[in-house]
């Protein structure tokens, strides 16, 4: 597998080669999502880092506390509820295009992860979450004892 | 506007018409533009970008929102299974003359651009007395 790299010098560039490498696995076949398949709320997209997998979806103007991420065996839910900001009722609306309302996904994950050590981060409107792999699931080198 | 109702997936719509000279997509974010007796108030969706990255621009009328997202939060990650891409957002919106442009104000918060607006005080709804002769 090729793990990315996007701090070279080119922005631009790294955004492109980004895009092209988000676009090669669009809704690929070869991975089953489980219980909420693709269409659900929110999108979401699987990487592959060097400890195990990060989930990254994006759902804008959330209140960090309110994410209610909870794993069962090898399904992780993510739950949660967008609010409109709050504020007086306006007299009329122009464009009325963001999403409001409760969402819930469920992902069926790998059976090497260690669900248990999972970590969330909510940053600019991002939710990434890694699961690390297993203790046992991790490559190790076995000693070949002599004679 | 029940509470209880579920929020919908669509995809991202990459902008039309003019080309960017700069490589890569461009997306639409979505936007929300309330009126209320003294201003206006807009909120968009830019999930990615932070407030050092986001820039509000007036110029003859125009408001041009930009967006921009740093491929840096992908590094060393390989990816397995997507259902969206990422890319900067632009949008644009012609203001007609009622807003107060020295006093409009930009707010970035968890992705979410929100502007405020003002509006000229003659363009503020005044009850007019009338009076007995």
């Amino acid at each position: 597998m090729a793990f990315l790299r996007f701090d070279a010098p080119d922005p631009f560039r790294n955004l492109v080669s980004l895009q092209r490498e988000l676009e090669r696995f669009t809704r690929n076949p070869a991975f089953s999502l489980g219980p909420s398949g693709y269409g659900a709320f929110p999108p979401i997209n699987v990487f592959d880092d060097q400890d195990g997998t990060v989930i990254v979806a994006e759902i804008p103007g959330l209140d960090p506390a309110k994410i209610d991420i909870a794993s069962q065996g090898r399904t992780l839910t993510i739950r949660g509820e967008r609010q409109r900001e709050a504020g007086p009722e306006p007299s009329g609306y122009h464009r009325r295009e963001r999403p409001f309302g409760e969402f819930s996904r469920s992902i069926q994950l790998s059976n090497d992860l260690d669900t248990s050590r999972a970590m969330a981060k909510y940053e600019a409107g991002v939710l990434m979450l890694k699961i690390p792999r297993a203790e046992a699931a991790k490559p190790r080198q076995i000693l070949v004892n002599a004679g | 506007m029940t509470p209880e109702q579920e929020i919908v997936t669509k995809e991202k719509q990459q902008i039309q018409g003019t080309e960017a000279t700069r490589p890569g997509r461009y997306y639409v974010p979505d936007v929300d533009i309330c009126e209320y007796p003294d201003r206006m108030m807009l909120w968009a969706d830019m999930p990615g970008v932070t407030e050092k990255n986001v820039e509000v621009m007036l110029k003859d009328n125009t408001l041009t929102l930009t967006g921009t997202v740093s491929p840096g939060l992908y590094n060393n990650l390989s990816p397995v299974y997507t259902e969206y891409n990422v890319g900067n957002y632009f949008r644009q919106f012609a203001l007609n003359e009622d807003i107060d442009e020295s006093r409009i104000q930009a707010r970035m918060h968890n992705g979410v651009v929100e502007v405020e607006l003002p509006k000229r005080e003659h363009a503020k709804p005044r009850k007019i007395e009338v009076q007995p002769v």
